[in-house]
């Protein structure tokens, strides 16, 4: 038996250091504390010592008790923290679990990205039909009957009772142009995304379904330069890499003058299938003003530009996929990668 | 379109950097790509509908170039040295249809018909024709070279009175044949015009000559044609016999009026140099009355060309580039041009605007700067439509369901199994094959070939889908947005806990919209639309019985149509428009409850084939007060007649503390009523 106080607590100092696990200080809780401890043992052997030392002692060997007690409370708390890796083994490199995990369609976050761009510019979202009307696909459109410029729209034409008016599934966007003009006024702008339909053999790069955006805005003087300025700032914002723009003539009866919008991209660590050449991204143009005449608005006076994207093109170079026909395919290993 | 670079040169007579010339027509004419034939460079244009008119030729083309480079170029002028015989002693041109509105004629007689030269072999095959002999050879270079089609035809083959040949415009007859140069013969109508002797047609009038008064090794004295066709007239013709050649695709863009009578004569130099003959003196040029249009004049002001492109150009460059597009300038005053197009331009321009583009593009579009618009700052009205959809979509993905897009066309066989009396499918007319035969009344036929392809890899299939459907009503089109959604597992014995999750799904989608169960009602399947689909099927409408949607699981007879013959599939279908008329869009707190709830439970015996619909109703109208919700938490069926049910119920009153007693009357109402229906309390 240790007498002497000051030994019994350099000595549960020193142990309780090395201790590492809850039942090494289990037994130093014996050893210390317990019923046979050097400790109680000291305490009970009090008795026999004069009043005036007895009186010292105790409270010495009290306060000794204390710090005990102290010592296996905050080792008994760090031991705990680490029983993990000591006591209870379990192997953190185990794959978690599988938490189901659902996608919307990619054309779907494409056409939000798209429209939510074009929507932080300030324009309004329109919606319209699939079944449209000869007029307003075409002859609204400067794109008469018997004219050669309908041949770069192959339609689907729906078998109907009314021989008055043909309908059509709507080859384009651009029908929401005069649905839209025909009950608003300028100024204006709007997106307009929806799906189209040509009669056309399928390949790798064309469908009889697809979707376009189409963009319109219209004011007292709205220009070329800014629609040049918009087209950049979407394209920017949307390829996020580094693209060069281009600006191109094309054909298309209800602008003038009709450009064709070309991107190039040029990332030298990118793999995309399409990097390093010049992609068709968009036609557009200034609105002609035949248009606006057929919708009745004040001569002269408006001016402004349209445009429409092809959005499964936008995808296809975004998620640097290969065959358009994906898309509609509703095959889950294409579906779950997005 | 091909055209020969060496061609375009000579013609030019300036020099062109090949690779410069097709960069520069992509940017402002049409894509252009280089090929190379040997050592000749041949030019491949994708040439527009807008530019046929003044493009089609290698002297429009050589105009374009020129504008492009900013320099001026005009069509070389044509002089023909003519014998003193008369043309019109031998023949004579009557037009006797709409569709022709310049008809020009030369004769030249003594010809040699041969082999033609190397050169004009090399040009002809550069630009993709074939060498026929020195006179059709020549008709074909002349319209390369100017984009008038042409023809030929052997004088002496044609019927006419004494020595004067007849030669008349008219429209086909019913029933009229024709047999064509390369033999082939074709049944004519009075929507196709031909050229015509006394007794028979001898062309189908801009699109192909005939075999009767064909150029062969034996012709001597020939007649060549340069006319106007209406283009549209064309087009229809050439869409009913089925038939397009290199001339009909000119006519149909309705060529420069002027073209026909320029051609003729650089065409009969050309024979004259390649086969000899003379010439006869003058053409016959027939015109259709009307045929010559008014010089349109265009007034083009100074600030909108400015306000139109966004910057200011130049009033001299402005001037320029107009004389170079051989607009003549009328009057010039401070505030605006007034302008006329000369007979050389061979574009059509009716607005100040079409003008402005036509500067934009010559000048290149890329030379413009970007400019930030300056409108009024004003936020966008929210469209709610699509935000609702988007709203939607976030959820069912949430409910681990994959979008799909799918097509919007059903099959022929598809179309069969729809059968609702009062809705009519929407048919294509011209499909492009069965498969794509009608248009979609309901989502569902293309989510099981969904099913049925995905099941070759996934055991479990789960999607959704927003969009439309299509039918008429009453003869009307109808199109509306629904959103649907599919459950589908090979494991057999998983009818019910499919449908229930189906269920669950819509009905937790309409609680996140704001709609309580008391805002709708369930019913049995009755919708005749739908009903045929399923083996078991329940219908959702709203309090004034307006459809919103059904769910169900797909009878076997449908799924073996789509060899699914294991397994189970639920599908539901909401309409979207109905639907978005009953949410409620904002969401309105409610404070929280001041006094406690009492939460007993209660749990009995009841017959299975009392529904659940019944003993909540039963409860709900017990005149038990201060109830607030009620919550099935356990079904157990037994064998035999009986299940077990055990409900949560929940009491709470707004105004004070419930106390045992007072709950304890209520929960006596409801074992009282529950009996009734005959449930025995456990």
């Amino acid at each position: 038996m240790i007498s002497d106080l000051e030994q019994i607590l350099n000595l549960a100092q020193q142990e309780i250091q090395k201790i590492n696990t809850l039942k090494e200080l289990e037994n130093w809780k014996i050893k210390y504390l317990g019923r046979k401890s050097d400790l109680s043992l000291f305490l009970k052997s009090l008795k026999n010592f004069p009043l005036a030392e007895r009186k010292e002692k105790g409270r010495r060997a009290n306060q000794i008790r204390e710090s005990l007690l102290e010592l296996l409370k905050k080792k008994e708390r760090v031991l705990k923290e680490n029983s993990f890796a000591f006591d209870d083994f379990f192997d953190i490199t185990q794959p978690g679990k599988k938490i189901p995990l659902s996608h919307l369609h990619p054309l779907t976050l494409v056409l939000n990205e798209i429209v939510g761009i074009f929507e932080k510019l300030g324009f309004q979202i329109i919606e319209g039909p699939d079944i449209e009307t000869e007029y307003y696909n075409f002859d609204a459109l400067r794109i008469p009957k018997d004219h050669p410029a309908r041949d770069m729209w192959d339609t689907f034409w729906i078998q109907s009772d009314n021989p008055k008016e043909r309908l059509l599934l709507k080859t384009h966007t651009s029908p929401f142009q005069i649905r839209f003009m025909e009950t608003h006024q300028p100024p204006f702008r709007i997106i307009a995304p929806g799906r189209c339909f040509r009669y056309e053999a399928t390949d790798v790069s064309h469908e009889i379904q697809f979707h376009q955006v189409e963009g319109l805005m219209v004011s007292e003087k709205v220009s070329l330069t800014n629609f040049k300025f918009i087209i950049e700032e979407f394209l920017k914002t949307f390829f996020k890499k580094k693209i060069e723009i281009r600006f191109r003539n094309s054909y298309f009866p209800f602008v003038s003058p009709s450009l064709e919008v070309d991107i190039k991209i040029k990332d030298k660590k990118t793999k995309s299938i399409y990097k390093d050449k010049w992609l068709e991204i968009m036609g557009a143009g200034m609105v002609h003003p035949e248009l606006f005449e057929k919708v009745n608005y004040e001569k002269n006076r408006w001016q402004g530009f349209a445009f429409g994207l092809g959005v499964e093109r936008l995808a296809m170079i975004k998620y640097n996929i290969n065959d358009i026909r994906l898309f509609f395919s509703s095959d889950l290993r294409f579906l779950k990668q997005f | 379109m091909k055209f020969s670079f060496e061609w375009l040169k000579s013609v030019l007579k300036f020099d062109l950097n090949p690779k410069e010339i097709q960069e520069i027509l992509t940017l402002n004419l049409a894509e252009t790509t280089l090929l190379k034939r040997g050592t000749r460079l041949i030019l491949e244009i994708e040439l527009l509908p807008d530019r046929i008119r003044n493009c089609s030729s290698h002297l429009g083309l050589a105009k374009e170039i020129a504008l492009l480079k900013g320099k001026k170029f005009s069509w070389p002028a044509v002089k023909v040295k003519e014998v003193k015989t008369k043309t019109k002693d031998y023949l004579n041109i009557k037009i006797q249809t709409k569709n022709c509105n310049r008809y020009v004629s030369r004769v030249i007689f003594n010809v040699k018909v041969k082999e033609s030269p190397k050169w004009l072999k090399e040009r002809l095959k550069d630009c993709g024709l074939r060498s026929i002999n020195n006179i059709v050879d020549a008709s074909n270079y002349v319209m390369l070279l100017t984009g008038q089609p042409l023809h030929v035809f052997d004088f002496d083959k044609i019927e006419g009175q004494e020595k004067k040949k007849e030669i008349i415009v008219r429209q086909g007859k019913n029933n009229e044949k024709i047999t064509t140069l390369e033999g082939k013969e074709y049944l004519l109508n009075e929507e196709v015009m031909v050229i015509s002797s006394l007794k028979d047609a001898l062309a189908i009038a801009g699109i192909k000559g005939g075999k009767k008064a064909e150029v062969d090794q034996n012709t001597k004295n020939i007649i060549l044609e340069s006319a106007h066709f209406e283009g549209s007239a064309i087009r229809k013709a050439s869409r009913l016999i089925s038939l397009k050649t290199d001339a009909s695709y000119r006519f149909e863009h309705n060529l420069p009026l002027e073209l026909s009578n320029y051609a003729i004569d650089l065409l009969a130099n050309l024979i004259q140099e390649l086969a000899g003959g003379e010439i006869l003196k003058g053409k016959i040029d027939v015109f259709k009355k009307n045929g010559k249009k008014e010089k349109k004049l265009i007034v083009l002001e100074w600030q909108k060309i400015n306000k139109f492109l966004g910057v200011n150009l130049d009033k001299k460059e402005v001037l320029e580039k107009l004389r170079n597009l051989d607009f003549q300038i009328l009057k010039k005053t401070e505030n605006y041009l007034l302008i006329s197009p000369n007979r050389n331009n061979y574009r059509e321009f009716n607005y100040q605007e079409e003008v402005i583009g036509e500067i934009a593009r010559i000048k290149g579009f890329n030379n413009f700067p970007s400019c930030p618009p300056e409108e009024i700052l004003k936020l966008p009205e929210e469209n709610e439509n699509w935000r609702l959809k988007n709203e939607l979509k976030s959820w069912l993905k949430g409910f681990n369901l994959e979008e799909v897009y799918n097509y919007s066309f059903i099959s022929k066989g598809e179309g069969e199994l729809f059968q609702d009396k009062t809705k009519k499918l929407i048919s294509l007319k011209n499909p492009i094959s069965e498969n794509f035969y009608y248009l979609r009344p309901t989502l569902l036929f293309n989510f099981l070939k969904n099913v049925k392809d995905n099941f070759r890899f996934f055991d479990k299939v789960r999607l959704f889908e927003i969009g439309k459907i299509y039918y008429f009503e009453k003869s009307f089109v109808v199109e509306k947005e629904v959103f649907s959604g599919v459950l589908a597992e090979k494991e057999k014995n998983k009818s019910k806990d499919l449908f229930y999750e189906g269920k669950g799904i819509i009905e937790t989608l309409f609680e996140k919209f704001g709609l309580l169960k008391e805002d709708y009602k369930i019913k049995e399947i009755n919708e005749e639309g739908y009903k045929s689909f399923f083996k078991k099927g329940i219908e959702v409408l709203d309090n004034e019985n307006n459809f919103l949607g059904v769910i169900g699981l797909i009878k076997n007879e449908i799924k073996e149509i789509y060899d699914l013959k294991s397994g189970e599939i639920v599908f539901w279908e909401i309409d979207l428009e109905n639907f978005k008329k009953m949410i409620i869009q904002e969401i309105e707190f409610q404070p929280l409850p001041l006094y406690p709830a009492v939460i007993r439970d209660i749990s009995f015996f009841i017959k299975k084939s009392v529904l659940i619909d019944n003993i909540l109703f039963t409860i709900q109208n017990s005149g038990v007060k201060y109830l607030e919700d009620v919550d099935l938490f356990d079904i157990y069926e037994k064998e035999g007649e009986e299940k077990s049910l055990s409900f949560h119920l929940v009491f709470r009153s707004k105004e004070k503390t419930l106390t045992s007693e007072e709950v304890d009357q209520e929960m006596e109402k409801i074992y009282n009523s529950l009996k009734n229906i005959g449930a025995k309390i456990r």
